[in-house]
């Protein structure tokens, strides 16, 4: 953008926000990133408080004809709030009200950045909590989840994002105000609020969620299974579920992602296992019990190791830590990681786990799973330090190499992270170009000047309205 | 804005430890009261990163880092172990060193601490006005003595540091440890002359040199094998630090006899006196340099529960914005911090606060709300009783 042009929006955002519009060197730097290693750079990042400011914001980028993008927590896996083409960020972290709590309709109206799991918490005492819970919980925000249409393990049994999401307020990328959905269970027409929710920020950007809230159920029993072969690990969850089973959340986690997590949490987790699956029931104490012994019996069969029960809420929610900790835990082994998330039919778990394991060895590279096996989640992680010279092309090509073997498998690219800008050059690996062009048709007639979050899930080039920059960051799959 | 030349040295394996997770944000006080980036440790290791690689910065930068707390919440809910309380304090000592980050006249307010007698006097003037109602109201002090209670030995099992401001404003909390110390059979002998503050305050502030000269001071005030019992858990972590402050042999084995009094009691319970006093409700507040650095604070809870009923808050242990002597300059931060916790505390019911970090009991208390040491509550049951 030209320096003038530029110094003028400035002026502009700061007539709005005040000392909340930034352009500070060090500060802009800080937006650059998520929680993956992609990295680009926003031209200035906005901070506001309000949905009229969110909409004055985005009208303003429209007159200098600048894109923009939103971001939450920026704990995102996929760069989808990664800016690119230097847009301007428009950060909701400070619209973290929770503004009204219904009970008689069973929802609660918050602010995008309302994090998911002090939403949770501030319902504890009313009985109820908000069911996605993906394991960055704890810090990411409701307005993140709506964007990527975040899972988590309990959306197993419970579904994820989309099936609690009851209406949203949206900008619009011309800077109109909408609601899509409503409380009735359902509304008459399109379902704009099902096409919104995971659409990342590129059919414009949430500033009030109406969530539906889930009782907490009576009972709960978490267990630890352990395996001395991860295969066993692996046959033993679609065992589970074709028993009949559809536990709250079913988690595996391989050798490595137990000691790095051991070395956290101090849980005791078997280091000594190949595999461990962590298995929650929950809902009325008989069924509960009926569970336990049901995945006892079918563990059996699958030459289990020990069953472990927690005891008490102390030890569960310690067991759970270690769980939701596990990737920022990769750091005790190397500084950085890649982190995919493919989907494979729970039946190919065992065949497609092999094969990353094999990818990993023959790019000389470290692999980490920990993933929801439930529902054949796949989270394999690649461990390495950058500093290294070459490893970047190395973790390209392994990447590469597991999300094919994964669509191979009858799989898909993602499952909760969100396409963002990681993969979405792989979408050509998935749908043919007929289908990507019937997707950015839907994309256009939100955005038909590509103006939210441009760059991002459909393959640069395939649009028209791709005018903004075409600069792909360092360490982008491109 | 200008850009200076700047020279950081952080090793390259702590700042590269951190993969930007995100997960340090929500146990961030500084995050919490703003939801800024750079106020969060993920932020500030990331702005690291940048000055040293740019080897420049600019006041903005400087900003950013003095904006921390220092409280290390984030460590504890850092699953890569990232030494964030090594890396800020490393940065602030290249602060201190290369630019007027810590300007003459603070250097002078904490070069006061080393010093008893001028604290003393100072304190006695602080005293007179405090009598004059020329002391605003909202500033964290207590009542201040003119005349203070001597410390007298009653034997050699175990010292009891004294500190420097503690001592000065608040001895009867070591009168008062010094009671129950006694209870369980032990005598509690007072540091020699020389010492006097631990260097806390200046680690923080970057001034490391200077904390490096206390803390030979203040060993030579504890000669011996016994433990040092501390009373303060902010000066407790910092001479548990000493063998990596001052770097040698005799430091290690200086920081390995230091104990905050708790953990010292903890392993005694069975010996301490009981009593049939009613049991007062009393929520507890776990200072950071007990939970997050020391990893302590569970004693405290302890010995507390052998005499009252406990109320634990629900915030992981969130820090309360008083921070050494952050609240004295960063008012306005260190209140939205504290606004929190006083929010929480005022949702249970209790009789007080117990607090067993000297700074974090004023600034409480400063807020409105009843807080006494642990150590002066038991003292209090116990002294009732007889």
């Amino acid at each position: 953008m030209q320096k003038s042009l530029q110094d003028n929006l400035f002026s502009d955002l700061q007539t709005l926000l005040g000392e909340r519009a930034r352009d500070g060197d060090f500060e802009l730097g800080l937006y650059g990133k998520d929680g993956s290693v992609l990295e680009g750079r926003p031209s200035i990042v906005c901070l506001p408080q309000s949905t009229s400011e969110v909409q004055e914001i985005v009208k303003i980028c429209r007159r200098y004809d600048t894109p923009f993008l939103a971001r939450g927590s920026g704990t995102g896996l996929a760069g989808g709030a990664v800016p690119i083409g230097e847009p301007v960020i428009i950060a909701t972290a400070k619209m973290n009200k929770i503004l009204e709590v219904d009970l008689d309709n069973r929802i609660a109206w918050v602010e995008p950045g309302v994090l998911n799991l002090d939403l949770s918490n501030e319902l504890l005492p009313l009985g109820f909590h908000f069911a996605p819970d993906p394991s960055s919980q704890q810090v990411c925000s409701i307005g993140g989840n709506v964007a990527n249409n975040s899972g988590g393990p309990h959306c197993l049994a419970y579904g994820v994002t989309s099936a609690h999401i009851a209406a949203l307020e949206v900008v619009l990328p011309d800077g109109q105000i909408a609601q899509f959905g409503d409380l009735t269970a359902d509304g008459a027409g399109y379902d704009l609020r099902g096409l919104f929710v995971g659409s990342e920020g590129t059919m414009g950007i949430t500033t009030r969620i109406a969530v539906r809230l889930t009782q907490n159920p009576p009972e709960v029993r978490t267990l630890l299974l352990d395996f001395a072969d991860v295969r066993d690990g692996a046959a033993a969850v679609s065992a589970i579920i074709a028993a009949g089973l559809i536990p709250a959340a079913l988690e595996m986690m391989d050798k490595r992602a137990i000691e790095i997590v051991e070395a956290f949490v101090n849980a005791g987790y078997p280091t000594e296992a190949d595999a461990v699956l962590l298995v929650e029931l929950d809902g009325l104490p008989g069924g509960v019990e009926y569970g336990v012994e049901l995945v006892r019996s079918v563990a059996t069969r699958h030459h289990v190791g020990n069953v472990r029960v927690a005891a008490d809420e102390k030890e569960r929610a310690l067991l759970w830590k270690g769980r939701k900790n596990a990737f920022g835990a990769v750091a005790r082994i190397k500084p950085d990681y890649y982190l995919h998330d493919t989907v494979v039919p729970r039946g190919k778990l065992v065949e497609v786990l092999e094969k990353v394991y094999r990818i990993a060895d023959a790019h000389d590279l470290i692999a980490i799973n920990v993933f929801h096996a439930g529902d054949g989640n796949l989270h394999p992680i690649l461990a390495f330090d950058s500093s290294e010279k070459g490893v970047l092309e190395r973790v390209h090509a392994a990447g590469r190499a597991i999300v094919t073997a994964s669509i191979e498998a009858g799989g898909v690219l993602s499952g909760e992270h969100g396409i963002g800008l990681e993969k979405r050059d792989y979408m050509g690996m998935l749908f043919s170009a007929h289908d990507m062009a019937t997707q950015d048709l839907v994309r256009e007639a939100f955005d038909p000047d590509g103006f939210a979050n441009p760059l991002k899930v459909l393959p640069t080039g395939s649009r028209c309205s791709d005018s903004f920059g075409q600069h792909v960051p360092d360490g982008a799959w491109v | 804005m200008k850009k200076t030349p700047f020279d950081l040295a952080i090793p390259v394996e702590d700042i590269s430890s951190c993969v930007s997770c995100g997960l340090c944000l929500p146990h961030c006080p500084t995050y919490r009261a703003t939801q800024e980036e750079s106020a969060s440790p993920r932020g500030r290791i990331a702005l690291m990163r940048q000055a040293q690689r740019d080897s420049s910065i600019d006041d903005a930068f400087v900003g950013f880092m003095d904006s921390c707390i220092q409280c290390r919440g984030c460590e504890t809910a850092c699953p890569a172990a990232v030494p964030f309380g090594s890396m800020m304090e490393k940065t602030r000592e290249a602060l201190a060193t290369q630019t007027s980050y810590q300007p003459r006249w603070r250097r002078f307010g904490y070069s006061f601490l080393g010093k008893p007698r001028l604290l003393r006097l100072g304190s006695i003037g602080l005293a007179v006005l405090q009598r004059l109602r020329m002391v605003p109201r909202r500033l964290p002090l207590p009542k201040l003595p003119f005349v203070q209670k001597a410390l007298i030995d009653s034997g050699s099992d175990v010292w009891l540091y004294t500190g420097c401001i503690m001592d000065a404003w608040m001895r009867e909390t070591h009168l008062s440890a010094q009671r129950v110390i006694e209870s369980t059979g032990a005598g509690v002998k007072f540091p020699l002359k020389g010492a006097s503050c631990c260097g806390a305050l200046h680690v923080h502030a970057g001034l490391a040199p200077e904390a490096r000269a206390l803390a030979k001071k203040t060993m030579a005030s504890f000669p011996g094998e016994a433990p040092i019992l501390v009373d303060s858990a902010g000066c407790g972590a910092q001479l548990k630090a000493y063998g990596e402050l001052v770097g040698t042999e005799e430091a290690e084995v200086f920081s390995r006899r230091v104990m905050d009094v708790h953990e010292w009691l903890a392993e005694r319970l069975e010996q301490l006196p009981t009593t049939q006093e009613p049991r007062p409700k009393v929520v507890v507040q776990d200072p950071c340099h007990l939970r997050h650095v020391q990893k302590a604070h569970e004693s405290v809870h302890q010995v507390l529960e052998q005499y009252v009923d406990l109320i634990h808050l629900n915030d992981d242990g969130l820090c309360c914005g008083a921070g050494g002597a952050y609240a004295t300059f960063h008012p306005e931060v260190a209140k939205e911090v504290r606004e929190r916790k006083l929010s929480l505390i005022r949702s249970v019911e209790a009789e007080e606060v117990a607090s067993a970090n000297p700074g974090c009991l004023l600034h409480l208390q400063a807020g409105g709300v009843r807080v006494r040491h642990p150590l002066e509550i038991i003292d209090g049951l116990l002294t009732r009783e007889s």
